[in-house]
């Protein structure tokens, strides 16, 4: 048995003339929760189907508890659970009826099933929903459901695909804990892809941030969070003339400026309120006029300025999901 | 489990599905049968009355019976009792729809084959004739035969009828017969690929492949749920079919032959609407692929009006249809009332045939298409 719960060995996926991901290598340990972090088109969800062997990768190979996804599928399927970014459970049908369906689908054996539903629907706190259909559910309540759906065949390893994606903080944290106490308690290894920094930081021992297909940083949310100097982030909008100007004003008051499109914007450091005062003097001074003005914690998107230099960019080669294009992020 | 029990878990899904929205599927299921029978069933509701000469060159105890036996039902009547010659002349005019002729001799057995003039101008008319006849000319032991007039002038065509009908034959038998084989075929395609389909686009398709099932269950499923759902169909249009006046000449035999070509007809076009299906994305296209082949393939099969109407050129895409044989059987079984083995055994084959390089399709599709989620 390899002490890995997931190994990913030069993994590449290529279509037509789009590599979604690059030779990629990463190992999750076993009894960890890893974050594996990227916006839009940065390959996440391509990893993710080659994980759980829905696509085939044009090279290198997954394997999931030392078990070959795609010379063993089935068995390696058995190992892993998967709560997708679609919410996968049937509205037609009651939150009994999902799991029934999955627990026979995973072979779990008719005398045990009962007890398996019973127990998911305790974990998922839906024992007083047994009976309605999923269809009448709030996205926590779906979210919840398909997690618990996820976890029915005591799988070692848990996938999550954006999990909190479009919920509200209730059920955001209450997906949180869930995950806290399944990991804990049973020992289940979890991969999660998300786009919110603030989501692996609280929950995630790793993370690994991912574009372009490609691994460009790996380790422990203080690690990463060193690696940006996790401090607010001050951005200013305004019209693409005066940028230039207004980064010139940034590195008066001591801050060290970025400028992208149509903003331009910095880590704000330990007394960011009081350069906001300064810059606005500035700015008033020099009768720059800007659009807007704001702080606000890092994102992803923060991570990645500092990592990559880029504005994040929207949907390439994503695998566009039925709800893909309502999602939105946050910032 | 395997295959048998996966699917039987998959089925059991979409029949949970099924009961959910019971009553939205049974109305979808009425909607189709109903609007077809009633409107194409009385478009050629059986006429009635239908003016026939008479010549009759026997005059034994027999031959009054056959003719008492042709005017039971109302179904002809007959206006004249002439020569040949004049009834000719009456068919000629338009007068009648036809001309019977007993052979002298008919009632002492010397000749008992009746002959029948029929003109093919009045189809409807000319067709409820020949079978009303044919099935008196059956009840008496005789035989007839539907004959030209050798040379015959305009208007006069022979007609070597396909089917003997029944004695209770009528448009309606006819039009509901191809009915229930097009809403078979139409339930199976717009049920199995839809739902395929919608799995796909609602991601629940992808949630299956990470299970360990064996793939092909996922089609087996949807074939046998297509399958399912065409019976239904079929029954529901054979039901308001019966209630509006069609018969099944071959009783209840018939019915269990019925279902037996229903399921047929379910499990080819359920196995070629996946076949269909695994390749697209979307459903709208799926949608209009299957409206643009079920309906035309119901016209071709003859389930309107008889293949030999259509225009010749078309004629060849009717014998490459499986669905003209299947509708063929279902009006031997409800028109002519026997189904012979021989025409079962083809029948049978031809849409497993069918079923099966469909079923390979599907196969080899979705197989492409499960690797590439």
């Amino acid at each position: 048995m390899s002490d890995y719960a997931i190994e990913i060995e030069d993994l590449v996926k290529q279509f037509d003339k789009l590599v979604a991901v690059n030779n990629l290598n990463l190992n999750i340990k076993r009894g960890e929760i890893f974050g594996l972090l990227g916006p839009n088109g940065a390959g996440k969800s391509t990893t993710i189907s080659m994980i759980l062997g829905l696509l085939q990768p044009t090279s290198g190979r997954v394997l999931v508890n030392g078990v070959d996804m795609k010379r063993y599928p089935e068995k390696a399927r058995n190992e892993i659970g998967i709560v997708t970014q679609e919410t996968v459970v049937e509205s037609e049908l009651t939150a009994e009826q999902n799991l029934m369906i999955f627990g026979r689908l995973y072979h779990i054996p008719p005398s045990e099933l009962k007890k398996d539903i019973d127990f998911a629907l305790e974990l998922s706190d839906l024992t007083n929903f047994r009976h309605a259909y999923a269809g009448t559910f709030s996205g926590g309540m779906k979210r919840r459901l398909e997690t618990a759906k996820s976890l029915m065949h005591a799988p070692k390893v848990l996938l999550l695909d954006e999990p909190t994606t479009g919920l509200d903080i209730q059920n955001r944290t209450k997906i949180w804990n869930l995950l806290r106490q399944i990991n804990k308690e049973q020992n289940i290894t979890i991969l999660l892809t998300t786009q919110y920094l603030e989501e692996s930081d609280q929950l995630c021992d790793r993370i690994g941030i991912i574009d372009h297909g490609k691994l460009i940083a790996l380790g422990t949310p203080s690690e990463l969070r060193q690696k940006i100097g996790m401090s607010n982030i001050i951005e200013i909008s305004a019209e693409k003339e005066s940028l230039q100007k207004i980064a010139t004003i940034f590195r008066k008051v001591g801050l060290d400026p970025q400028v992208l499109n149509n903003k331009v914007l910095a880590p704000g450091g330990n007394n960011a309120t009081e350069k906001i005062e300064r810059l606005l003097k500035e700015l008033s001074n020099s009768k720059i006029k800007i659009q807007n003005i704001s702080m606000h914690e890092p994102t992803i998107d923060d991570v990645f300025l500092k990592l990559t230099g880029s504005e994040v960019r929207d949907t390439t080669g994503e695998f566009t999901s039925a709800r893909g294009g309502m999602l939105v992020r946050r910032r | 489990m395997g295959l048998i029990g996966d699917t039987t878990t998959l089925v059991l899904r979409e029949l949970l599905i099924f009961k959910k929205n019971l009553r939205v599927n049974l109305i979808r299921s009425l909607i189709f049968p109903i609007i077809f029978v009633l409107l194409l069933g009385s478009f050629g509701s059986s006429p009635k009355n239908i003016p026939v000469a008479l010549v009759n060159y026997d005059n034994g105890a027999i031959a009054l019976n056959f003719i008492n036996t042709i005017q039971l039902g109302n179904g002809v009547k007959i206006v004249s009792q002439t020569t040949q010659q004049a009834a000719m002349v009456l068919l000629s005019e338009g007068k009648v729809a036809a001309v019977v002729v007993i052979p002298n001799g008919f009632s002492s057995g010397v000749e008992r084959t009746v002959h029948v003039y029929l003109d093919n101008s009045q189809p409807q008319s000319a067709s409820v004739a020949s079978a009303t006849v044919n099935a008196a000319a059956a009840k008496m032991g005789a035989t007839s035969s539907s004959a030209s007039l050798p040379g015959g002038s305009r208007g006069l065509v022979s007609v070597v009828s396909n089917y003997v009908y029944g004695a209770s034959s009528n448009y309606l038998s006819f039009v509901v017969g191809g009915i229930l084989v097009m809403v078979a075929s139409f339930g199976a395609v717009f049920t199995s690929g839809f739902t395929l389909l919608s799995d796909r686009e609602l991601g629940n398709l992808k949630a299956f492949l990470t299970t360990p099932i064996n793939k092909f269950s996922i089609l087996l499923s949807k074939i046998a749920y297509g399958t399912f759902q065409s019976i239904l169909s079929a029954y529901i249009g054979l039901a308001i079919g019966l209630l509006y006046g069609a018969t099944i000449a071959a009783g209840v035999v018939g019915f269990l032959e019925l279902i037996w070509i229903v399921f047929l007809v379910g499990l080819g076009f359920s196995a070629l609407a996946i076949a269909l299906a695994a390749r697209m994305k979307q459903l709208q296209t799926y949608a209009l692929v299957a409206q643009t082949l079920t309906l035309p393939l119901s016209f071709l099969a003859g389930a309107f009006v008889p293949v030999n109407l259509l225009p010749s050129f078309l004629l060849p895409v009717a014998t490459v249809n499986p669905l003209y044989y299947a509708i063929n059987a279902v009006r031997d079984i409800m028109i002519k009332g026997f189904l012979p083995i021989n025409t079962l055994l083809t029948t049978s084959l031809i849409l497993l045939t069918f079923t099966g390089i469909m079923m390979f399709l599907a196969y080899i599709f979705f197989k492409n298409t499960s690797n590439n989620l």
